[in-house]
């Protein structure tokens, strides 16, 4: 009752219906026009697009890489290679090999051997194309105290002048390409799955960046590229294969496939070949004849968290007598790595 | 009161507008720059070249061993130092007799344990000799070095001989420099133990200090 006699304030806006102040225009007018000026500015970015780095409507229309047909995973590799000589200047041969038959592939390690001179995982770098600003690496080597395998408190930042420390032991962690993958069961999109020749790959056009593979995998195998990968013009390794080592872009996950561009034809993983001490083994265990089987059937072997459940097909053993790990080092020959060491 | 209200407004707009396009305050990106990587952190050379034939170098000459050992006889082994080959570092446990190896007579030999000669060109059966467990393994490639192909239907495995990479004067395998560690977004280099040994994995030097990185 109060308020019904209470007087109203004047209102000029609803003075007559239609009727605009001078003032009240000018004023609506030039912030609609302020406002038109910060979203131009907020689109301003879009001028410092260059050609290539938006998607193509084909590129947008690309299926997942199972569902694709011959042809238009043709047409998906062709878009690889024009991309990166557009990009890098290059001359790519870009394939897709398929999995061998009655091939299933196994790791081993000999961590008696292994002497954590990390060599293994800058040829991983160059030959999988990562990025090096930011740094992006596959492998990384463990630093443990000899008589302890706590990975938590391992160092991989070690810099001594000289590998290996004599109170130390090394272990090399990478992708373990599980029978039982973690990481492909947490995949909200179906952007990782397990090959038949047991390789876990991901189809990084179909990636969506959220990570949760990288935050289900036990071993750390994952990496995610958080900006725009930087591989310098003359590092990049033109042999690419889809699945495996072309060059990847801002924002999806990337992990090491066994070099599948190089062992799907029967050649040794690049970790492998630069290995100094050939710690690392490679091949397929179905065959009886093969390293690794010997490997598994004759050598002390085992997993790394075994109790998760993930049965890897990365393989660590150790030489019985005789080696680094349980006799005292003398001190060697130092071999020079042309550092002027 | 409520004008000034109003006019705040194009204003705050053509601020934000002016900071998007001229951008003075550009964003701070954590990337440092690419690590230099040495070219012999991907280089699969192995670490050692020896000539798999019966040479010795001395002095810029190189000398067929037999030039030299078919007209000089060798003196009975004995304990006292050498007084040739002096420069050959020897450091191979109890195995301290030149003659273990090397055929007395034929220098371009080795000895097996029964007087016989083992070409030169096969050492692996020479170690053999005492280093039985190790060489069941590098036959089967649990131990050794391999290159090529595993898949020896589509291509061919270099398997590498033992003195490939171990001298056989001293043969344990050699130290060498690292390459460069990891140098990623958000790990940096691990803080020392505390007092009670114990190192807690997310504690992290935050300055440059003994960095593996810059390395």
């Amino acid at each position: 009752m109060a308020q019904a006699d209470t007087p109203r304030r004047p209102n000029p806006a609803s003075a007559g219906a239609g009727a605009v102040s001078r003032r009240g225009f000018l004023g609506k007018s030039a912030a609609a026009a302020a406002g038109l000026a910060a979203l131009a500015a907020a689109m301003s970015p879009l001028r410092h697009l260059k050609e290539g780095d938006l998607p193509s409507v084909e590129d947008f229309l690309q299926k997942h890489y199972k569902e694709m047909t011959a042809a238009q995973k043709a047409r998906a590799l062709e878009r690889i290679r024009e991309r990166v000589r557009a990009r890098h200047r290059v001359e790519a041969v870009v394939t897709d090999p398929p999995p061998m038959d009655g091939v299933e592939y196994v790791y081993g390690l000999n961590i008696s051997r292994c002497i954590g001179c990390r060599k293994c995982v800058h040829a991983c770098v160059a030959e999988n194309n990562q990025s090096r600003a930011p740094e992006l690496q596959y492998i990384r080597v463990l630093e443990m105290e000899k008589g302890s395998i706590d990975v938590e408190t391992a160092n991989h930042h070690y810099t001594p002048p000289l590998v290996p420390r004599p109170d130390k032991w090394y272990m090399p962690v990478q992708c373990h390409q599980c029978a039982n993958p973690p990481c492909v069961k947490v995949c909200p999109v179906e952007a990782t799955w397990q090959e038949p020749d047991g390789i876990t790959v991901i189809d990084y056009d179909w990636c969506i960046g959220c990570r949760y593979c990288e935050a289900a995998c036990p071993y750390w195998a994952r990496r995610f590229n958080f900006a725009e990968p930087l591989i310098p013009g003359d590092a990049i390794n033109p042999k690419i294969s889809y699945l495996s080592n072309r060059p990847r872009e801002k924002g999806v996950m990337e992990k090491c496939t066994f070099c599948l561009h190089r062992t799907r034809v029967g050649r040794l993983p690049a970790c492998l070949e630069v290995c100094p001490t050939g710690s690392r083994k490679f091949g397929n265990v179905l065959d009886p004849n093969s390293e690794v089987h010997y490997i598994l059937k004759h050598k002390r072997v085992f997993v790394l968290k075994a109790d998760v459940g993930t049965l890897p097909r990365f393989f660590y053993y150790f030489d019985e007598r005789g080696s680094r790990y349980h006799d005292p080092i003398e001190p060697g020959p130092v071999h020079a790595t042309g550092e002027g060491a | 009161m409520r004008s000034g209200l109003q006019s705040w407004v194009p204003v705050a707009f053509l601020a934000s507008a002016a900071v998007l396009v001229f951008d003075p305050l550009p964003p701070r990106v954590p990337i440092s720059p690419p690590t230099p990587v040495p070219s012999w952190a991907t280089d699969a050379t192995p670490v050692r070249q020896p000539a798999m034939r019966p040479v010795y170098s001395l002095a810029s000459y190189t000398y067929e061993c037999m030039e030299c050992h078919r007209i000089i006889p060798s003196p009975e082994e004995t304990l006292r130092p050498l007084t040739q080959h002096t420069e050959i570092e020897f450091n191979h446990g109890i195995n301290t007799r030149c003659f273990n190896c090397h055929h007395r007579k034929n220098r371009n030999a080795f000895v097996d344990d029964f007087g016989a000669e083992i070409a030169w060109e096969q050492p692996q059966l020479l170690c053999a000799k005492c280093h039985g467990p190790v060489y069941r393994d590098w036959q089967a490639g649990s131990h050794g070095r391999s290159n090529g192909y595993w898949d020896t239907a589509r291509g061919e495995q270099v398997r590498l001989r033992c003195i490939q990479c171990h001298d056989p004067h001293a043969p344990p395998f050699g130290s060498m420099a690292p390459a460069p560690g990891p140098n990623t977004l958000r790990m940096g280099v691990p803080a020392p133990p505390a007092h009670s040994g114990k190192r807690d994995p997310l504690r992290v030097y935050s300055g440059a200090e003994g960095a593996g990185n810059s390395h």
